[in-house]
């Protein structure tokens, strides 16, 4: 009975962005964000040249601040897209639009998803301001090319993301202060509070274990002719120790659910560039949460003989597979279920009302 | 193409809004809904209107029932009694994205606007922005709106609040021509006067029950109160003393008393009156119904349930 056509949907998202792009605010809101993203991009840029380009070059400079700014971006587009649809049911419960649009012919899905779509493209908008600082980090170079495609594309579907959280809130309460702040917190704990729990459960996961570990028997020589000391490895063997472990494999999800994660993780780097300097956020993130996701290995690898890869111990650098997809999936799981919450709230006629509501 | 209503009940929590309500409305007439505030008559519209899901009773709205489907929301038009306009919309742009709603081809839409801008006087006004409009033109604009689909049932609620009086008889003049087009129109109203001169059967209810349902021609020739003045006071009481009809002194609210309450039934019974009171030589100077038919009607309705 949900029908979806696409001129229903086109209907709702047209009156949508035509109330809001009519009013001047949101012009100026545009104008506002795109100067502070430039604004931060050139403070990054000039502290970026003095530090870290004076030894590590105009690549490192470039990696460090494509990686800084999408994160900016990010973090200013979470913090504007609740208000696109917070209040976007709810609101208009409150002043008397909603039921006459329900009365027509337009289906509960038509006009979620409608809603939906016009606070994305506002979002989106956002986010296009905000290419141009993020193509002149790309043009430092550092960061290849395709790395602009896959981080835009994330970050749109991120912020699709937390506008369809927020749908949902606006259709479960109320009162328009609920599901803003509702809308909020579920961004923040996206991010924020994952963080802390995961940081916080590390104790839980964590213990002294007998473990396997391949060490070298070092032996020094010293030689009273030439005064030089020998050192000699030995042999490459297998013993067993006590050691502090964290088993991180059980709590990893909790950073794979956070949106920024999810873009630093999904971003491709150049490869094998320096190893050892792994220095620019996203790379340094990537690493670390892929590893966490591995938690500690079958057998220890300390012996000199052996391979050192970039992310330390892992026996198989394939093991590190990427961790976005389940992060991205989770958070595709919540925004369509605000979506779905929406279109049930929407349908009529409807049999139960929520607390202190009116239907006109 | 009529809208029937059998026993329908809709309760929020222990709240009875609407408990037991029989109506039927005839195509090609205007059915009035009156009820004191709180009646259940908005909740009993929206139940109507598809908004809501009744607990119990049948609704059928030109034969669908409007709880399943889109097909009884494709005939009806519903105005609210309290409704928003998307303020920064004009008044046009407002009436195309209804019939976009109603899924009208866009030069459809386009052309039904401007029909509907015209019919409630406010082409003038159809590029300004909602916001600008004053409460009445909104009444009116909203009333296009319900009009948008060309409803075969009309649902209204309270549509003279905030009308100014031409509006209001412009309103008239619309209803009783959509009416005279064999549509079906429902409104609710406690400004019961003008409702006398639109509507033509009426439902009374109270307290979530329909509780009497009569044409508002019965209502009008039905026993109530007109008011007879005279220049000679006295003359007139003394006339009345004698003449056995039932009476008494209009005192509350004047400060002269200058005429007296009779109680009539119909208007052949006022004229007989007129002419006795005339030739007994006592100087009338008017007589008048007191109160409107569905007024009264009502009264007597509160008086019973004392």
């Amino acid at each position: 009975m949900s029908t979806v056509t696409w001129h229903g949907v086109r209907t709702i998202a047209r009156l949508e962005l035509r109330q809001r792009v009519r009013s001047t605010r949101w012009i100026v809101s545009l104008v506002v964000f795109g100067l502070v993203v430039a604004g931060v991009t050139a403070l990054t840029w000039f502290a970026m040249r003095e530090t870290t380009g004076g030894y590590l070059g105009e690549p490192a400079v470039g990696q460090t601040m494509f990686g800084f700014i999408v994160f900016f971006v990010l973090f200013l587009g979470m913090l504007v897209s609740p208000t696109l649809t917070a209040t976007s049911i709810n609101g208009d419960r409150n002043a008397g639009t909603l039921a006459t649009l329900q009365v027509t012919l337009l289906s509960a899905a038509e006009i979620a998803l409608g809603k939906l779509l016009a606070a994305w493209l506002a979002s989106l908008a956002f986010l296009g301001v905000a290419v141009p600082s993020i193509l002149w980090a790309l043009g430092m170079g550092g960061t290849p090319g395709i790395a602009l495609v896959t981080t835009l594309v994330l970050l749109a579907v991120m912020l699709a993301v937390v506008c369809a959280i927020g749908l949902g809130f606006s259709a479960l309460t109320a009162r328009t202060a609920g599901s803003a702040v509702l809308t909020y917190v579920s961004v923040a704990s996206l991010t924020v509070l994952s963080l802390i729990v995961f940081g916080l459960s590390v104790p839980l996961v964590s213990g002294t274990e007998t473990v396997r570990v391949e060490q070298e028997e070092w032996t020094e020589e010293f030689d009273p002719d030439t005064g030089e000391y020998t050192y000699d490895p030995g042999e490459c063997v297998e013993s067993e120790q006590e050691m502090y472990v964290a088993h991180t494999e059980r709590t990893w999800w909790l950073l794979a659910i956070n949106p920024f994660v999810i873009v630093a993780d999904a971003m491709p780097t150049i490869e094998a560039r320096d190893p050892y300097f792994g220095g620019d956020p996203m790379t340094a993130i990537k690493g670390a949460v892929r590893s966490t996701r591995l938690g500690p290995p079958d057998v220890y690898h300390y012996c000199s003989t052996q391979e050192l890869t970039y992310e330390g111990w892992a026996e198989d650098p394939d093991d590190m597979g990427p961790v976005w997809p389940w992060g991205l999936g989770a958070n595709l799981l919540l925004g369509s279920g605000g979506v779905m919450l929406a279109v049930r709230r929407l349908r009529i006629p409807q049999a139960t009302l929520p607390k202190g509501t009116r239907v006109a | 193409m009529s809208i029937t209503a059998q026993g329908v009940r809709r309760y929020f929590g222990r709240v009875r809004a609407v408990d037991g309500i029989d109506l039927e409305a005839r195509a090609g007439a205007v059915t009035a809904l009156v009820g004191p505030n709180g009646s259940g008559k908005t909740t009993l519209l929206l139940v109507l209107a598809g908004l809501l899901r009744p607990d119990g009773g049948t609704v059928r709205v030109a034969g669908h029932d409007p709880a399943i489907g889109t097909s009884a929301r494709e005939v009806t038009g519903w105005m609210p009694d309290t409704f928003g306009t998307w303020e920064s919309l004009t008044a046009r742009e407002v009436l195309t994205t209804v019939g976009a709603a109603y899924r009208l081809p866009a030069e459809r839409a386009t052309a039904r606007a401007a029909e509907l801008l015209d019919l409630v006087h406010l082409t003038q006004l159809a590029d300004a922005p909602a916001h600008v409009l004053s409460r009445g033109q909104k009444q009116r604009l909203g009333l296009a709106r319900a009009l948008v689909n060309d409803p075969q049932v009309l649902l209204l609620d309270e549509p003279a609040s905030g009308l100014d009086p031409r509006s209001r008889v412009d309103l008239r003049h619309l209803l009783r021509d959509l009416a005279a087009q064999g549509r079906t129109i429902l409104v609710s109203s406690h400004v019961l006067a003008e409702l006398d001169e639109m509507a033509d059967d009426a439902v009374f209810i109270s307290a979530g029950r329909t509780v009497s349902t009569q044409t508002v021609d019965a209502a009008a020739s039905a026993v109530r109160p007109w008011r007879l003045r005279a220049l000679d006071l006295t003359a007139l009481t003394t006339w009345l003393e004698g003449s056995g009809l039932s009476w008494r002194a209009e005192t509350e609210g004047f400060a002269v008393p200058t005429g007296v309450l009779v109680n009539l039934e119909g208007e052949a019974e006022a004229a007989a009156l007129l002419r006795d009171v005339v030739s007994a030589g006592v100087p009338v100077t008017s007589l008048a119904p007191a109160s409107g038919a569905l007024e009264s009607a009502y009264l007597a309705l509160e008086e019973e349930r004392r």
